[in-house]
């Protein structure tokens, strides 16, 4: 039971290029959002920015260049109005393909 | 016979309190399973520094952690001085400075050479290569990312490297152990793995007394998070391959 095949093996992928990374992405309701900016203060991989003055000051993903959001979900943790929601986990081609991985789901009581 | 008199009878817990040591299908989360699913890595600290007996005590809990063959292949070290830890983060924002010109393809004026380093050292340091300390070493070097995130308490967790079978996996589970009592006891934690770059300097060496046996392998920034980072999210499912009854199947 081969779990990559030999071509991905041997081929590791340029993490700049969309054809082979995806990023995580996060979802941010400007409804509830206050720009408090919190999130964009703990975020590992600085990919979170708060932009906007007064009632307009809400926090942004970057976007453009390859963001480096893990999806980490800290910044929903951190959220204290829940506006941020991790839509999309991050995946990459070749050799650092995950595998076995599900949705995503809060913890579940068995 | 009469030691047994002395068990004290608990009194049963009240409606809608989690228990301890029992289970029954979909009851409430119990404290310990509460504080593993609420911990989360904390990222900016308050300058507030942490009593030095409650550094004590979570270290008292890494005493106690099951280790391969009781080798207890781990040494700890507290440093608690905040210009030493802006040294430390100095000395790794340098080091990955200079990673990211020679690995950063998109960046180093070596251009080519550097994707035929960045290429050849995934193949040699998977690990160390994956993407996202890659990028992790670029936001570093660019000054976008702390190492130390203004802890006023940072913890060193040393290798013994002659340690019975896996001493790496015996150092993570005694870091796991501090990690889960911290946040129990109201702190933040994170595990800071690029400390693993003071090695590679002479001076950091010497200062640090990294030499046979010991081997740097972790760091662990501790202290009052700022705003509540703690809390409950959501995670990816993993498949779990499950044998029973002589069948096979694939739970999720």
């Amino acid at each position: 039971m081969a779990y990559l095949t030999w071509k991905e093996r041997l081929k590791i992928p340029t993490y700049d290029n969309p054809e082979y990374a995806r990023s995580g992405r996060v979802v941010i309701d400007h409804g509830k959002c206050n720009g408090c900016g919190n999130c964009a203060l703990i975020c590992p991989g600085a990919c979170l920015y708060v932009a906007g003055v007064g009632k307009n000051k809400k926090c942004y993903l970057m976007e453009g260049e390859f963001p480096d959001c893990m999806s980490c979900n800290d910044c929903a943790a951190m959220c204290e109005r829940n506006a941020i929601t991790v839509s999309q986990t991050y995946d990459f081609g070749y050799f650092y393909k995950i595998l076995h991985r599900g949705e995503l789901s809060p913890p579940r009581r068995f | 016979m009469t030691e047994k008199l002395d068990i004290e009878v608990k009194p049963a817990t009240a409606e809608g309190e989690a228990k301890m040591y029992t289970w029954e299908e979909g009851m409430d989360w119990n404290p310990v399973e509460k504080v593993i699913l609420e911990r989360r890595s904390t990222r900016k600290y308050k300058d507030k520094q942490v009593p030095e007996a409650l550094i004590r005590r979570i270290l008292e809990m890494a005493r106690f952690a099951p280790s391969a063959g009781n080798s207890q292949p781990w040494r700890f070290m507290v440093i608690r001085d905040k210009k030493m830890i802006e040294d430390m983060e100095r000395y790794v924002r340098l080091r990955c400075k200079i990673l990211k010109f020679f690995l950063d393809w998109r960046t180093s004026p070596l251009g080519k050479l550097a994707w035929l380093y960045a290429q050849m050292g995934a193949r040699i340091m998977p690990n160390d290569m994956h993407p996202i300390p890659m990028s992790a070493i670029g936001l570093i070097a660019d000054g976008k990312l702390d190492l130390f995130h203004g802890a006023p308490t940072v913890i060193l967790i040393f290798k013994d490297k002659r340690g019975a079978a896996k001493p790496e996996v015996d150092v993570g589970i005694c870091g796991q152990n501090m990690v889960l009592a911290a946040h129990s006891l109201g702190l933040g934690t994170c595990w800071i793995g690029f400390v693993e770059l003071l090695k590679y300097g002479i001076k950091w060496r010497r200062k640090l007394g990294i030499s046979f046996p010991y081997d740097l392998a972790e760091g662990m920034a501790i202290g009052y998070p700022v705003a509540h980072p703690d809390g409950m999210i959501e995670r990816e499912l993993r498949e779990i391959e499950w044998y029973e009854g002589s069948q096979w199947k694939t739970v999720l």
